[in-house]
């Protein structure tokens, strides 16, 4: 091909050489334009030409050595048609003289452009010289020499390929524009069928060279010249450009003569390089209508390619670029021929996968996408084509006696793709379930893929707020997304610990609050239904999957709480609502065994009981807060916690009102018991003081709403927290449990707590004030410090504010006015 | 300085999502700092949290896990202002004032930012400024009778007062109040 290749500096440096000639003959040759001695400047070209006779060069450093003589050449033109302009006898018979130069290269190049010219100028026939030119080239047989110069060729004759019927106003213009005395064109010079000829034979002749390349020099070269080989491809595909560029070209004359005369070149070329390039070219640059009309002759040649061409990349960029169409012009083409589309290419598909048993998996999804797609896109209404899709994969992927297909394989990322298509398109999950062939193909996957898939469409659900509404509906989505629910044979053994894992539950929790009957009864069994499914899910599941269903149910039997007129069984179907809620969290506890989520639901129960007046809804209650404190007593282990878990009991109880006494002090003096159990004496005297608002705050059914303000009872335990500070060694921790003993003080005495002795708070802060004394300089002592100074002045005010309000109150007696008590300075 | 506070997402536990006209208004880069009143209550939420600044301060509402350790109560200084928070279901009875107040004097903070009441207010009370961003998706409470309405707030601190922004979600389109709290020179 090249003789000697060379390295890069060598290649430069033959291309520096060549370049230089050019420039200088180039020179000589305007210098001769100039003085008007055409013949000499003839001379001076062809020498110019000569450098394009090398074999030194590769096609990368020939293409520049090509461009430099062609833009050298195109100054020739303009020169030349300028003369003509001048002195239409000039020209005369260049066309024969050139014929007589010696080297065939420059001859040819010369003669195209000279042919050009003429055909610019209106000499000669345009057709005869055209079909002349293209016959000519054969005398260059090297590869890349004649696809350059062939090349040259279509560059040259560009604007002047006949593309009739040229109307009258075209004509006019071309004649319009042609140098004074220039023969007009008439009209009939050659006709768009000469140059459909023209291209189609230059077309077939330069494939034939560029398939010629392959087989040129040593194998071990082989992948050079390929290489090489696709540097040039784009020579070739010109052609057909220009082709497809012709306005006069009808789908009539397409489909008779222009495919099938490059159909048979392709084919007959058995060249894969050439057939893969050239099909996708076919592809790119006709019409979609030449497509459509052309299918089954276009699909029929991908079978017959080379078997090393990858046909499923022509086959997706058909069947993708005829979606497009289809789906844009929907009303345009007949109903017909848009419903043959599917069929057509589902057909092609199947044979083409037949017929090539090596097929890699991989192409065959990615064939079945494209299918898929067409389907989904193009036939929304047609569920069956989508299905029958799916159907044919699934075929092949038994055929082959695949399973567990990696997510993250080559073929598991087309698989995932696939699946993808009919969620992202439809945007609706639950339609999914008319499609049976899908959830087969899905069970293909491995675990991760299938995972990954049920995660995308609960993803789509929420986003989409697909609503399961009925019966129906929960049991697809949850059928689709199985995968999650629970354990799988082919779950890996660590599955629980990872993130995903994580991520995965806290999907399916986001979509229980989806499920949204129209009715509350039929909500109810919607949810039951649901929890009895997530209920098989097994002790990891269960901590993200059963807290939404309660909090569905607090929800529900809050909403029916109103509904009390209107159903006779109401009270019933509270119950049951409760009892499922119990039973739920219960399960929680003995499950998935777990001790501050399950107590927190009760006490949550215990609010909504609270709150829905049905039938000694107080034993309910009852039952939740004390399971609730059972869990305290037993399972929590950590200090923090057992904290915080008291706080929300105290908290929870202070929302009832609807306790018998008895059953509330019970409840209140377990809460007691549990401050006192605290394992640190901080943590007790934090707990006590929580606590003690409990016989403040707290309501029973006998106070009818009014809190009760047991101030003894407050008192008693502010003094057992008071004794228990005192046991605290840590200066500092000590510290602030007096200033924290103050405050609740103060909150209570504020309050008008009368049992609340004023001299006994005096005391504590004699005490405190000690203390502050004592402590080391620290930043923690200087902030206790500022606190202490806020709680006494808090006091102060409250005792102003207690004694005006005394003094509002006795003022109904005919007495002296009290003065306020002595400010006491701080 | 933007500081957002928002918080009781109750994710999964009682909500599938953050509405759509919200995350539309919560951008990246925007606010300076986020505070959290607790019950995200999944590490995703917390992410998302991480996207819209990189100074997120949250601490522990009830129904967050256990392990992960958040703080019951946090203090974060912005500009010349003291900003507490905290969840609120520590404080006994839940909700009342006084005992917001103690709190607020035992954290000497001049704000005081807490929830667990599933409603959004702001409200100034002895010098100091309590304010409740409410809860960010609007997930149900069992103390709360009807709907809850999906609030967050905004701070927007300045030299020498704070002018807060309370975002409320109602009938799907978002609106806006606001106020201002000058900090009071406490002798």
């Amino acid at each position: 091909m090249y003789e000697n290749p060379g390295n890069t500096t060598d290649q430069e440096k033959f291309l520096d050489q060549a370049i230089r000639v050019v420039k200088a003959e180039a020179f000589e040759m305007k210098r001769c334009l100039d003085k008007g001695k055409t013949m000499d400047a003839l001379k001076h070209a062809l020498q110019m030409l000569n450098e394009m006779r090398t074999s030194e060069l590769s096609p990368k450093f020939y293409y520049r050595l090509y461009m430099d003589s062609m833009h050298e050449l195109q100054c020739l033109e303009v020169n030349l048609i300028q003369e003509y302009a001048q002195e239409p006898s000039k020209l005369g018979n260049l066309y024969e003289c050139v014929q007589y130069a010696s080297a065939i290269i420059p001859r040819l190049y010369l003669l195209v452009t000279i042919g050009g010219v003429f055909i610019k100028c209106g000499l000669g026939s345009r057709k005869e010289i055209l079909k002349d030119l293209v016959e000519m080239c054969r005398g260059v047989q090297h590869p890349l020499r004649g696809l350059f110069l062939r090349n040259y060729l279509m560059q040259c004759t560009r604007s002047v390929l006949p593309d009739f019927p040229e109307t009258e106003e075209m004509l006019a213009t071309h004649n319009n524009s042609l140098p004074k005395g220039a023969q007009k064109l008439k009209p009939r010079d050659g006709t768009v069928e000469d140059t459909i000829d023209f291209v189609l034979i230059n077309f077939a002749e330069m494939n034939k060279l560029w398939v010629r390349m392959q087989h040129q020099g040593p194998s071990k070269e082989r992948e050079k010249r390929e290489k090489d080989r696709l540097e040039l491809r784009i020579l070739v595909g010109t052609n057909l450009v220009r082709l497809a560029q012709l306005e006069a070209l009808t789908e009539e004359m397409y489909v008779r003569d222009v495919l099938p005369s490059i159909l048979e070149q392709i084919v007959s070329c058995r060249d894969t390089i050439s057939q893969e390039y050239l099909m996708e070219c076919v592809i790119q640059v006709f019409a979609d209508e030449f497509h459509l009309a052309t299918l089954n002759e276009f699909l029929n040649a991908c079978g017959q390619l080379q078997q090393e061409v990858n046909i499923k990349i022509l086959l997706i960029a058909l069947v993708d670029r005829l979606a497009l169409y289809t789906n844009s012009s929907i009303e345009g083409s007949p109903a017909p021929a848009r419903m043959q589309l599917f069929e057509i290419f589902s057909e092609q598909a199947t044979t083409l996968i037949k017929n090539r048993p090596d097929m890699p998996m991989d192409d065959i999804v990615a064939l079945h996408v494209s299918l898929v797609s067409l389907a989904v896109k193009c036939y929304p209404d047609r569920l069956d084509y989508a299905n029958m899709t799916f159907f044919g994969l699934r075929q092949v992927i038994e055929e082959k006696g695949i399973t567990n297909i990696e997510a993250f394989g080559k073929v598991g990322r087309e698989l995932t793709k696939l699946l993808n298509i009919p969620i992202d398109e439809y945007r609706n999950v639950l339609r999914l379930s008319e499609l049976p062939e899908y959830i087969k193909v899905m069970n293909y996957f491995d675990y991760r893929g299938q995972c990954n898939i049920a995660a995308y469409m609960i993803q789509n659900m929420l986003e989409e707020e697909t609503i399961l509404r009925r019966q129906d509906d929960v049991d697809a989505a949850f059928s689709l997304i199985g995968s999650l629910l629970k354990d799988q044979d082919n779950q890996p053994e660590n599955s629980y610990d990872t993130e995903e894992f994580t991520d995965e539950q806290n999907l399916v929790a986001r979509l229980l609050h989806l499920i949204r009957a129209d009715d509350v009864d039929s909500q109810f069994l919607l949810l039951n239904s649901a929890r009895k499914v997530l209920g098989e899910g097994g002790p990891h599941r269960l901590r993200y999957t059963l807290p939404p269903i309660i909090f569905e149910l607090y929800r529900l039997v809050l909403q029916f709480a109103d509904m009390k007129e209107e159903d006779d069984k109401w009270d019933a179907k509270i119950r049951k609502m409760f009892v499922c809620a119990m039973g739920t969290i219960g399960a929680l506890v003995s499950t998935a065994e777990l001790a501050e989520l399950p107590m927190k639901l009760y006490l949550n129960g215990a609010i909504t009981a609270d709150r829905v007046p049905f039938e000694d809804n107080h034993t309910v209650v009852y039952e939740f807060v004390s399971k609730a404190l059972s869990i305290l007593e037993d399972d929590v282990p950590e200090s923090r916690d057992r904290i915080r878990c008291l706080q929300l009991t105290v908290g929870t109880l202070l929302k009832t009102t609807h306790l018998p006494g008895e059953n509330w002090q019970s409840l209140a003096n377990q809460a007691v018991f549990a401050a006192a159990k605290m394992f640190k004496k901080p943590d007790q005297v934090r707990s006590f003081i929580t606590v003690a608002s409990l016989y403040w705050h707290g309501k029973t059914i006998e106070t009818n709403g009014e809190p009760l303000k047991d101030g003894k009872k407050v008192v008693d335990i502010l003094r057992k927290a008071a004794k228990t500070s005192k046991e605290c060694l840590e200066p500092l921790v000590q510290q602030q449990l007096f200033i924290q003993l103050l405050s609740a003080y103060t909150y209570y005495y504020e309050d008008n707590c009368s049992e609340i002795n004023i001299d006994h708070i005096e005391e504590l802060i004699n005490r405190t004030k000690d203390n502050a004394v004592q402590l080391d300089i620290s930043a923690e002592a200087d902030s206790l410090e500022k606190q202490l100074e806020e709680a006494i002045r808090r006091l102060q005010l409250a005792k102003i504010s207690v004694a005006a309000a005394q003094v509002v109150a006795s003022r109904t007696e005919p007495d002296l006015p009290q003065p306020p008590s002595e400010n006491e300075g701080l | 300085m933007l500081v957002l506070l928002i918080g009781d997402f109750n994710m999964p536990h009682r909500a599938a999502n953050i509405s759509p006209k919200f995350r539309k208004l919560l951008v990246p880069n925007k606010m300076q700092h986020v505070l959290c009143t607790g019950n995200l209550c999944s590490r995703e939420t917390f992410d998302y949290l991480r996207t819209l600044s990189s100074d997120v301060h949250v601490v522990k509402g009830e129904f967050d896990d256990e392990t992960l350790k958040y703080p019951d109560t946090k203090v974060v200084t912005v500009g010349q202002f003291r900003i507490g928070v905290c969840h609120g279901h520590q404080v006994i009875p839940w909700g009342d004032s006084r005992m917001l107040e103690l709190l607020a004097r035992q954290l000497d903070v001049d704000i005081l930012v807490t929830g667990n009441t599933y409603e959004c207010s702001a409200v100034e009370k002895g010098g100091r400024f309590f304010v409740d961003p409410g809860s960010a998706t609007g997930s149900f409470s069992v103390n709360k009778t009807g709907p809850v309405t999906p609030s967050f707030a905004l701070l927007d601190v300045q030299a020498d007062n704070v002018v807060t922004y309370l975002y409320r979600l109602i009938d799907d389109s978002v609106k806006v109040d606001r106020i201002i709290y000058k900090k009071s020179k406490a002798t």
